[in-house]
């Protein structure tokens, strides 16, 4: 019967054992660089599990959401105090979704810092920030899910945020509100652009990035840099990250299980509201400057971040001595730590 | 010779070509159309309301610099009583839309979100607004204060 069954699939998928084994040993012994002994350099992968790990446990958790204005906030109630080890799947999603940022960051810089992206490498570096912006953009719909008073004002304010944008901001407006002002067709809208278009786009690009990646090869850091076999020592060095993200991420969730707080109230504004901490810097930047002044300097952040390949080239040609990304590089953090905090202590 | 020179075209070649080139342009005809009108697919229909006056209160019901919270269908507004006379605000913060609070002990208003003041005129003190609050027309008769809402709710000053 087996057999009968074996022959069966195999006469109709047709694989041929010694192409696909072939295939498979080629993704394995994919040669890359000796400096990817360093463990640093393996958390390029994290994001990506990450991303299936959040797949997984928000698949679990729409079995339960109700997306309306009258319904989310029960229903997140619902998961988190009624359902059968639902506050474990909602604080795994939670918090891998912190981690996913964390990782996405920590990569970011790595490349940055040894200039990863430079030619033929600079479409996968735009790729790479495509990416950051989509994942940022699934973690402000995310949390805006909950609809209790972070999600409603975080959900006002940031898209009065977007308003700003020049051109074009009015409409991306209405087209996140679903309207003039945020109601319950915004709470669906956010509700298809966390579980549909956004993953989805975040899937293509994550594809495009590894296929360019493979195409390309790890990039040296010096020009005859020796090379050692994808598997197995880099493929568990991935291994024994995620196996730590997850004990990791388990352990938070049960030490610090998430909150509900309070249900959204369009008439009360409370005080010391606060977005996800990624933001913290942007939201004390908006302190301290007038609105258009803080929009428009995260744009230009954000097109100097999107085009830095082609600048860094720039400058590198013009003063070559000058290592140019270690002192941006550097600022940006310092800056970034610098805003982060302020907002932690001000209440 | 000239003649041997023109190509000719056959009628089926002739057909072709019209139906090709008539083909595409139509295709983006309808392509653009199809763009613009699935585009405003994704943006519902704002449903504009009347212009309207409505009765918010009696003068006597406030004292000298106090304010008042009050609600239209979901809208919150501040009405206080100034010097200058009635005055009647938006409860938004026209910085990035939080909702304002009325402070007595200070005198003004305060937006929790990013430490926005403004005074009873509406005019900002400190922090990042951009403008004073949005303000609405009052009209007193009889006692009664009246405020008056466009069509779009938004500001007859």
């Amino acid at each position: 019967m087996i057999d009968k069954t074996k022959a069966w699939l195999k006469e109709r998928i047709l694989l041929d054992k010694k192409k696909s084994s072939e295939i498979v040993e080629k993704v394995l012994k994919e040669p890359i660089p000796k400096h990817m002994k360093n463990w640093f350099y393996a958390i390029g992968a994290t994001p990506l599990l990450l991303f299936l790990f959040q797949i997984i446990t928000g698949i679990l958790l729409t079995f339960y959401y109700v997306p309306s204005p009258e319904g989310a906030y029960e229903s997140v109630r619902h998961i988190t105090q009624d359902v059968q080890m639902g506050f474990w799947i909602r604080g795994l999603h939670r918090w891998a979704s912190n981690f996913m940022v964390i990782a996405m960051m920590l990569h970011i810089v790595r490349v940055f810092f040894t200039r990863g992206y430079r030619k033929p490498r600079e479409l996968n570096w735009i790729i790479g920030i495509l990416m950051l912006i989509t994942t940022l953009g699934l973690c402000f719909t995310g949390y805006s899910l909950v609809f209790n008073q972070l999600s409603y004002w975080a959900a006002t304010v940031g898209t009065n945020m977007i308003k700003e944008i020049p051109l074009v901001g009015e409409t991306i407006l209405r087209f996140l509100r679903g309207g003039t002002e945020v109601s319950g067709n915004t709470l669906t809208r956010f509700y298809n652009l966390h579980m549909g278009l956004l993953p989805t786009i975040l899937f293509v690009l994550i594809v495009v990035h590894i296929v360019f990646v493979r195409i390309h090869g790890v990039s040296k850091l010096e020009e005859h840099e020796e090379s050692y076999p994808f598997y197995p020592e880099h493929f568990y060095h991935t291994v024994v990250i995620v196996l730590f993200l997850l004990i990791t991420l388990s352990a938070l969730t049960v030490i610090l299980p998430p909150g509900i707080g309070e249900p959204a109230n369009p008439s009360v504004t409370p005080p010391h509201i606060k977005p996800e901490w990624y933001f913290f810097a942007v939201y004390s930047i908006l302190k301290i400057f007038p609105l258009r002044i803080g929009i428009y300097l995260s744009i230009a952040v954000l097109i100097v971040a999107t085009f830095w390949p082609f600048i860094d080239e720039y400058m590198q040609a013009r003063w070559p001595k000058i290592k140019i990304n270690y002192w941006v590089g550097s600022l940006v953090i310092i800056l970034f730590l610098i805003f982060t905090v302020v907002e932690i202590i001000v209440t | 010779m000239l003649v041997e020179k023109i190509k000719f075209l056959t009628r089926r070649e002739f057909l072709e070509k019209i139906f090709l080139r008539g083909g595409l342009i139509a295709g983006l005809i309808a392509g653009i159309l199809l763009l613009k009108n699935g585009i405003s697919f994704l943006f519902p229909p704002i449903q504009k309301g009347e212009a309207q006056k409505l009765l918010i209160a009696r003068t006597n019901e406030i004292e000298v610099g106090k304010a008042k919270e009050f609600q239209i269908s979901e809208k919150s507004f501040f009405m206080v009583k100034t010097e200058s006379g009635m005055k009647v605000y938006s409860a938004i913060c026209p910085h990035l839309g939080c909702k304002i609070k009325w402070e007595q002990y200070r005198n003004r208003f305060y937006c929790p979100c990013h430490q926005g003041v403004f005074d009873v005129e509406g005019k900002v003190l400190s922090g990042p607004p951009p403008r004073p609050l949005d303000e609405f027309r009052v009209e007193i008769k009889n006692n009664l204060v009246y405020m008056w809402l466009d069509e779009n709710q938004g500001i007859i000053a």
